[in-house]
């Protein structure tokens, strides 16, 4: 099934996407379903307990809560419609009130699929599991993937030991690793645009690993370097901006090499894709 | 009102619960002798509904203040923006612009803190030692948390919030 998933990832990612958009109609064919089965058994009588039409009020929660739970903000209400649902169960009533409770439970629960699919986004599943990033990264990583390609894959770990050590607040850590890894390459005279990555990140780092102000000069990329950079910096006069996009720039630079290079450090990279896509979105 | 060195305040919540209450024991005991004959534990129950609020907001204060030293000491000043999921359990410092407050009536306050590189929420499970109004510039000690404890966006968990003055 790996084989699979790598060989041909958008038949994949489709297939996936065809059974999200069966279980999102589940909800409430399930739930409308079981509150049919029940005014069924109310106008016909027909010897069958009615309390066997709650169960499609039971499964459409669950099912619901999956669809939420698959997301990657996560919806508390959606996720916790399966404990309502053994409320049904637990709490004995008549026919009637039945039919009433799991007509009103069903419009519920459709009404928060609506509010799930519009407001809680789309699901995180496919991405994590093809092993793929998501536009605009993707796109930035495959643009940059020609010039990283000369990289050393020892080189490609540091990146990404360094990305995801900044990413998790190590500053200190990412320092001491961006000073050795960008000694090395100046030592093997390749990559002169991620040695200055390299060195770089490790400015900022030490920085924030002191708490210190915005420094008089720092070191930035030369305008030669403006076709491989994520994110344009343009004359501003504001020199905040300029610091802090060319940081932005040189953890981006990173996190590409690191892709392209590294292919074993590519689940950590996953891991901290939602903050290399927050430095490539933000202003 | 103030014990020892700790600045205590009573929710608003707390003074309705204790006045709705006051209200229904006069009301009970003037019309009924059953209830007067009850007073004698009523009342005493009747403030507790003020004293534990009180010594809840006292104690939680007071822990707040304890730790509030060693956040200062250890927290590192960060943007907004690099704040994220990999950094829980880190405890930082920002520094920002309050654009909303939730929740300041019930002493669990929740602010809203923007600085130029985006907005973060910030939790706080007692009473601030200052007022925080919206547009106060602000300086924030605390930890990185999920909203939802175990899930949800990268939230602060707020130990220490407090105005400051830019040049």
């Amino acid at each position: 099934m790996a084989g699979q998933i790598s060989d041909n990832p958008e038949q994949e990612k489709q297939a996936e996407e065809m059974s999200h958009r069966w279980l999102e109609l589940a909800v409430p064919l399930l739930s409308f379903g079981g509150a049919l089965l029940a005014f069924i058994i109310l106008v016909t009588n027909i010897p069958l307990d009615f309390r066997i039409s709650i169960f499609g009020c039971v499964l459409a929660s669950w099912v619901l809560a999956y669809l939420a739970w698959i997301r990657p903000r996560k919806d508390i209400v959606a996720l916790s419609t399966p404990l309502y649902s053994f409320i049904f169960i637990a709490i004995p009533t008549d026919v009637f009130s039945s039919v009433v409770l799991e007509m009103l439970y069903a419009a519920s629960l459709t009404i928060l699929l609506v509010r799930l699919k519009y407001r809680f986004g789309t699901t995180a599943s496919t991405a994590f599991r093809l092993k793929e990033l998501a536009a605009p990264l993707k796109t930035y990583v495959v643009r940059t993937s020609v010039s990283c390609k000369g990289i050393s894959p020892e080189r490609g770990h540091s990146a990404a030991v360094i990305f995801v050590r900044f990413a998790e607040g190590n500053y200190g850590e990412a320092a001491r690793e961006s000073g050795t890894a960008a000694g090395q390459l100046e030592d093997t005279g390749t990559g002169t645009c991620l040695t200055r990555a390299f060195k770089i990140v490790r400015e900022h780092a030490a920085l924030l690993d002191k708490s210190l102000p915005l420094p008089q000069t720092f070191l930035t990329f030369p305008p030669e370097d403006a076709d491989l950079l994520a994110k344009p910096v343009s004359g501003s006069p504001e020199k905040d901006h300029e610091f802090y996009t060319t940081l932005d720039n040189a953890l981006l630079l990173l996190f590409s090499a690191a892709w392209n290079n590294s292919e074993k450090d590519r689940t950590h990279l996953l891991a901290c894709e939602a903050f290399a896509q927050k430095l490539l979105s933000s202003a | 009102m103030k014990i020892g060195n700790v600045e205590v305040k009573v929710s608003i919540v707390a003074i309705a619960v204790f006045v709705i209450f006051t209200i229904f024991l006069i009301v009970a005991s003037l019309s009924s002798p059953e209830v007067r004959s009850q007073l004698i534990w009523l009342v005493p129950a009747l403030f507790m509904l003020l004293v534990i609020p009180t010594a809840l907001n006292y104690m939680s204060r007071s822990q707040y203040a304890n730790i509030a030293p060693v956040y200062e000491a250890e927290a590192k000043t960060v943007r907004i923006k690099l704040i994220n999921e990999s950094m829980v359990g880190k405890p930082v410092r920002i520094e920002g612009v309050v654009e909303r407050v939730y929740y300041q009536w019930m002493n669990r306050p929740q602010y809203l803190i923007a600085d130029r590189s985006g907005s973060i929420s910030v939790k706080m499970f007692t009473s601030p030692d200052e007022d925080v109004k919206v547009n106060d510039i602000v300086e924030v000690y605390g930890q990185v948390i999920h909203r939802y404890m175990v899930t949800g966006d990268p939230v602060i968990n707020c130990v220490l919030i407090r105005k400051i003055k830019k040049s």
